[in-house]
C-alpha cells in the first residue's frame, strides 16, 4: 500500500471537485461524499501505517514519486510525497479527525444555502493540508502551506454577507502572508545553499569535514528564522498571531477543524520537519522556545478576558500551540508531536461541542448569556467537560500525559526558570478551559431560550473524539521515556534527550496534578458556586477587564502602526509625486515657455531688423573666409 | 592704363558699403530697392575691373547678364511693390510687420 | 598725369558723393535723381577700364530704363512724401551704419592682401582682348561661349515681362477681412426690424 500513498491526498481532491461540480444536484448527499473521501483516505493512510510498520524502524521512509514538476535551471522536482513515520501521523491527525468532523458538519451546516460549497472548501483544505505533510522538498511543502491559506480565507469568510467574517478573512490571509513571504525567503536560501529543495538532501547531519559539510552557523539562524516566520504565522503566535481570534467569524466546524486540529499545527510540523536545520544554528531554538513561552502565557491570559466562547477558545489554542512551540524549543520533538496529536483530539471535540451550544442557543456565543446547560443539553455537557478536564491535565486524560511531559521536561534538562513559566502556564491553561466550562453549563440560568441538543449524527463523531481524548494520551505517551509515539518518531526525529535533573519524576508529576486540580477547584469557586460576583469584575477593574478583553490592545497596537505607517508612507510618496516628478514635468514645461518667450522678441515682423541680421551674418562670414584665406 | 585695379576695387566696396546701409537704414521700399541696385552696380564694376586684369571678356560678359537680370528684377519687384501699396496705401516696409511675435 | 588717372580721381568722389547723397535724402525722387549721377559715374568707369559696350548700356539699360521705371512708380503711386526722420527700430541706425564700415573694411584689407595697391592692368588690352572694338570682341564672347546662357536669359526677360503684366494687372482693391466684419455689422445694424 505504500506506493499508493498518493491515494491520500488525491481523494479529498476528487471530493473537492465533485463536489463544485456537481453538488447542486447532490443535496445533502455532497455532505456524505466529502466525509466518506476523507474517511477513506483515513483508511488507506492506516493501511500504510500497517504496511510502515512491517519494515524495519531504520526504512521506515519510502518516497512515492509521481510525476515532474519544475525542470528549470538548476531546480528539478517531480512532485513526490515522502512516507516516514512523521508524516504519517500527521496524515492519520488530519484525516482521522477530519473525517470526524465533516460527518458533525453534515448536520451543523444543513439547510445552508451554500451547503455543497462548504464541503467543497473542507475537501479541498483537507487536500492541500494533506500535500503539506506528505510533501517530500520544501517548495511542494509550500504549496500546500498557501493551498491552506487559501481554503482558510474562503472558510472563516465563508458567510461572506457579514462584513466582519470578510474582514477576518481577509485578515487571516494578509497577517499569514507575511510569514509566508519570509518562509519563501527562507526556503530559496535553502536552495541557494544546498542546490536543492528535497527533504533527503537538504535535512541531513552535515559535520565540519567530510562529504558533507556544514554551512555556516549564520545560515543555519538565516533559514531557521525565516522558516519560523513562516510558522509562526500559520500557527498564530505572537507576534503573528492577531488573525486567529478573529477567524472564529467562520462556521464552528471549520474553527474545529482548522483552527484547532490541523492547520494551525502546520507550524509545529515545519519546525519538526526542518529540526536538523533549526539544531545547526544556536540561537534559533532558543528563539522558538521564547515565542512559545510568550505566546503560553499570553494567550492563557486573555483567554481568561473573552466572553465569547469561540474566542476563548481561540486563544486556548494558541496558548497550546505555543506549549508545542516551547517543547520543540527543547528539542523534545516527541513531546510536540504528542501534544499536537492529544490537542486535536481535544481541542476538536470542544469546539464542536461549542457548536453544539450555539446550535442550540441559536448561534448565542457570549457566555454572560449562557449557564445552566447541562440539564437541558445532557449529551454536549459531558463532552465539553471531558474536552475541557484533557485540557487542564487532569489523569488519565490525554491533556495529562501530553502537557505533564512537555513540563517535566523542562525540569528535568535543568531549565528552571522555564520549568517555572510553564507549570504557571500549565496551572492558567486549566484556569482558562474550567472557566467556559462552568460559565456555560454549571451556575444559574441566564438565558430565556430553551436549548435543545444536537441530533445524534452530530454527537456521535464527538463521542469518537471524546474517547480518543480520554484514551490517547494512555496510549500514545504512557511512559514519560520512551512512550509508544515517541518510539514510532524516533527514526525521523531523532532520540530525545532527556534529563534526570532536579526534582524527581514522582514530585514533578505530582506537582503537575496539583495544580491542574487546584486551578479546577478556584475555576469552579469563580466562576459556578456563585459565591464570587464575577460579573462585576468588569466594573470593579475596568482597566484590567479591559485589557483582558481586549487581549493587551496588540490589534490595536497593529491597526495603529499600520495606518501611521501606511499613511506616512502615503503621504511621503505623495509630495514626491507632486513636487519631484510633477514639479520635473512642470519646471521643463515652464523652461520651454520661458524659452519661447525669448526667443519671440527676435520676431519683430520688422523686414529691416531681419535683414540687418543676415547681413550681419554675411560679414562674419566674409570675416572667417577672409582671416582663413 | 595706370590706374591701378585695386582703386576700382576699394570704390567698389565703398559703393557696395554705402549700398548696405541703405538698405538697412531707409524705411521707403523703393529706396530700398535702388540701395540695391546700388549694390549690383559696385558688384558689376568689380566684376569689369577684373576682366581688365586678368585679361579677358569674362568679367564684362558676366557684367553684362548682371545687367539684364537686374532689369527683369526690378521690373517684377516694382509690380510687387505696386500691389503691396495698393492693399496698404503704404509704402513703408515697417508697416508690413503681420508676421510679428 | 596720365588720363584715365585724372578721370578717375575726378568721377570717384563724385561717384561716391552721389551714393552717400542718395542715402540720405528724404525724398525718394531726389534720391533716385542722385543714383543717375552714379549710374553715369560707373558708365564712364566702365570706359576706362576698356568696356565701352558696357558703358553704354549702362546709361541706356540702368539709367535709361530701370530708373526711368523707378521714378515711373514713384511718381504713379505718389509715394514722394518725406520719409520721418525718427527711427523707430532701436539701435537699427548705429549698427547698419558699423556694418557698412565693418563690410568696407573686410573688403579692403581682403583687396591688399589678395591684390596689392600697386598692381596695374596688364597693357595691350586695347590690342588683344578688344579686337576690333570692345562690341565685336563681346559679340565673339558672347555668341559663342556663352550662347547657352544668353537664350536662357532672353527666355528669362520673357517671363519677367508676363509676370509683370499678371502681377500689375488692376484687380478689385482688396477688402480685408477687418473691413468686411465692420460692413457686416454696419449692414446687419441697418437692415434691423425696428423695435
Amino acid at each position: 500500500m505504500l506506493d499508493q500513498a498518493w491515494l491520500i491526498p488525491a481523494l479529498p481532491l476528487a471530493g473537492a471537485v465533485v463536489n463544485l461540480f456537481f453538488g447542486r444536484r447532490m443535496g445533502k448527499a455532497a455532505g456524505w461524499v466529502a466525509s466518506a473521501t476523507v474517511g477513506l483516505a483515513f483508511a488507506i493512510g492506516a493501511a500504510v501505517l500497517l504496511d510502515l510498520l512491517s519494515l524495519p524502524a531504520e526504512q521506515r521512509q519510502h518516497v512515492v514519486e509521481l510525476f515532474p514538476w519544475i525542470d528549470a535551471g538548476g531546480l528539478s522536482l517531480r512532485v513526490s510525497f515522502l512516507v516516514d513515520p512523521l508524516s504519517l501521523t500527521m496524515v492519520l491527525v488530519v484525516t482521522g479527525v477530519g473525517a470526524l468532523i465533516h460527518v458533525y458538519a453534515v448536520g451543523y451546516m444543513d439547510g445552508d444555502p451554500r451547503f455543497e460549497r462548504f464541503f467543497a472548501y473542507l475537501n479541498l483544505f483537507v487536500f492541500f493540508m494533506l500535500v503539506l505533510v506528505l510533501a517530500n522538498d520544501y517548495l511542494l511543502l509550500y504549496l500546500g502551506w498557501e493551498g491552506v491559506g487559501l481554503c482558510s480565507y474562503l472558510l472563516i469568510g465563508f458567510w461572506y454577507e457579514r462584513p466582519s467574517a470578510a474582514s477576518a478573512a481577509k485578515k487571516a490571509f494578509v497577517t499569514t502572508r507575511i510569514g509566508d513571504a519570509a518562509m519563501m525567503l527562507g526556503i530559496v536560501l535553502i536552495f541557494v545553499h544546498f542546490g536543492s529543495l528535497e527533504f533527503g538532501e537538504v535535512l541531513v547531519e552535515r559535520t565540519a569535514v567530510g562529504p558533507l559539510i556544514a554551512p555556516s552557523e549564520g545560515l543555519y539562524t538565516a533559514i531557521s528564522l525565516l522558516l519560523l516566520a513562516g510558522a509562526v504565522g500559520k500557527s498564530a503566535q505572537i507576534p503573528l498571531h492577531v488573525w486567529l481570534p478573529d477567524a472564529m467569524e467562520g462556521p464552528t466546524p471549520v474553527s474545529a477543524l482548522i483552527h484547532a486540529a490541523t492547520m494551525v499545527t502546520a507550524g509545529v510540523y515545519l519546525v519538526v520537519r526542518s529540526h536538523v536545520l533549526f539544531e545547526g544554528s544556536g540561537i534559533a531554538l532558543t528563539v522558538v522556545l521564547v515565542i512559545g513561552l510568550v505566546s503560553a502565557i499570553y494567550a492563557a491570559l486573555a483567554s481568561i478576558g473573552q466572553f465569547d466562547i469561540k474566542r476563548a477558545l481561540a486563544y486556548s489554542t494558541m496558548s497550546q500551540i505555543g506549549f508545542m512551540f516551547f517543547a520543540a524549543g527543547m528539542r523534545f520533538y516527541a513531546g510536540a508531536m504528542l501534544l499536537l496529536v492529544c490537542h486535536a483530539f481535544y481541542k476538536a471535540l470542544l469546539f464542536l461541542t461549542a457548536g453544539n451550544v450555539l446550535h442550540g442557543l441559536h448561534d448565542e456565543a457570549d457566555l454572560r448569556r449562557m449557564g445552566g446547560l447541562r440539564e437541558e443539553m445532557p449529551v454536549t455537557a459531558p463532552l465539553f467537560a471531558i474536552g475541557a478536564l484533557a485540557l487542564a491535565g487532569i489523569p488519565p486524560l490525554a491533556g495529562f500525559f501530553a502537557k505533564d511531559h512537555i513540563v517535566n521536561f523542562a525540569a528535568e534538562s535543568g531549565r528552571v526558570a522555564a520549568w517555572v513559566v510553564a507549570s504557571v502556564g500549565a496551572f492558567l491553561s486549566a484556569l482558562y478551559i474550567a472557566r467556559p466550562l462552568f460559565l456555560a453549563f454549571f451556575g444559574t440560568k441566564r438565558n430565556d431560550a430553551r436549548a435543545h441538543d444536537a441530533p445524534w449524527a452530530m454527537n456521535a463523531p464527538l463521542v469518537v473524539l471524546a474517547a480518543g481524548a480520554v484514551l490517547g494520551g494512555l496510549v500514545l505517551g504512557l511512559q514519560a521515556e520512551g512512550g509508544l509515539l515517541e518510539r514510532f518518531l524516533e527514526p525521523v526525529i531523532g532520540a530525545a534527550e532527556h534529563g534526570h535533573l532536579g526534582l524527581s519524576e514522582a514530585i514533578l508529576v505530582g506537582i503537575s496534578i496539583v495544580l491542574a486540580v487546584l486551578a479546577v477547584l478556584v475555576a469552579w469557586y469563580v466562576w459556578a458556586s456563585g459565591r464570587v460576583n464575577w460579573a462585576a469584575f468588569p466594573e470593579r477593574q475596568p482597566e484590567l477587564a479591559a485589557w483582558l478583553a481586549n487581549a493587551f490592545y496588540i490589534n490595536a497596537l497593529y491597526a495603529w502602526l499600520v495606518r501611521t505607517a501606511g499613511m506616512g508612507v502615503g503621504r511621503a510618496f505623495r509630495t514626491v509625486d507632486d513636487r519631484v516628478v510633477d514639479g520635473a514635468v512642470n519646471e521643463v514645461a515652464e523652461e520651454i515657455g520661458q524659452a519661447s518667450r525669448l526667443a519671440s522678441v527676435l520676431q519683430s515682423g520688422y523686414v529691416r531688423s531681419y535683414a540687418l541680421a543676415f547681413l550681419l551674418g554675411a560679414a562674419a562670414l566674409l570675416l572667417y573666409l577672409g582671416l582663413r584665406f | 592704363m595706370r590706374t591701378p585695379i585695386s582703386y576700382f576695387l576699394v570704390l567698389s566696396a565703398l559703393l557696395f558699403s554705402i549700398g548696405t546701409v541703405g538698405v538697412l537704414v531707409r524705411r521707403n521700399a523703393l529706396v530700398i530697392f535702388m540701395s540695391v541696385e546700388l549694390q549690383l552696380n559696385a558688384v558689376n564694376l568689380a566684376l569689369v575691373s577684373f576682366s581688365r586684369m586678368h585679361d579677358n571678356l569674362d568679367g564684362q560678359v558676366l557684367a553684362f547678364f548682371s545687367m539684364v537680370v537686374a532689369a527683369a528684377e526690378v521690373v517684377v519687384g516694382l509690380a510687387i511693390i505696386l500691389n503691396v501699396y495698393r492693399r496698404r496705401q503704404s509704402a513703408s516696409v515697417d508697416d508690413a510687420s503681420v508676421l510679428r511675435g | 598725369m596720365p588720363l584715365d588717372n585724372v578721370v578717375f580721381w575726378v568721377f570717384a568722389p563724385v561717384s561716391v558723393a552721389s551714393a552717400i547723397a542718395m542715402l540720405l535724402q528724404r525724398n525718394a525722387v531726389h534720391a533716385a535723381l542722385f543714383l543717375i549721377v552714379n549710374f553715369f559715374t560707373i558708365s564712364v568707369f566702365y570706359l576706362i577700364l576698356g568696356a565701352s559696350f558696357l558703358f553704354a548700356v549702362q546709361i541706356i539699360v540702368y539709367a535709361g530704363a530701370i530708373m526711368v521705371l523707378f521714378l515711373f512708380v514713384l511718381m504713379l503711386l505718389g509715394v514722394d512724401r518725406d520719409e520721418p526722420l525718427i527711427e523707430r527700430l532701436k539701435g537699427q541706425r548705429p549698427i547698419a551704419v558699423l556694418l557698412g564700415a565693418g563690410i568696407f573694411l573686410e573688403l579692403f584689407f581682403a583687396i591688399r592682401a589678395g591684390i596689392g595697391f600697386a598692381t596695374k592692368a596688364p597693357a595691350g588690352f586695347d590690342e588683344t582682348v578688344n579686337r576690333g572694338g570692345n562690341a565685336a570682341a563681346l559679340a565673339r564672347v558672347l555668341f559663342r561661349d556663352y550662347f547657352f546662357p544668353f537664350e536662357v536669359t532672353s527666355i528669362l526677360l520673357i517671363i519677367a515681362a508676363v509676370a509683370v503684366m499678371v502681377l500689375a494687372s488692376r484687380q478689385a482693391p482688396a477688402i480685408t477681412r477687418a473691413e468686411q466684419a465692420t460692413a457686416a455689422a454696419a449692414e446687419a445694424r441697418a437692415t434691423e426690424p425696428a423695435p
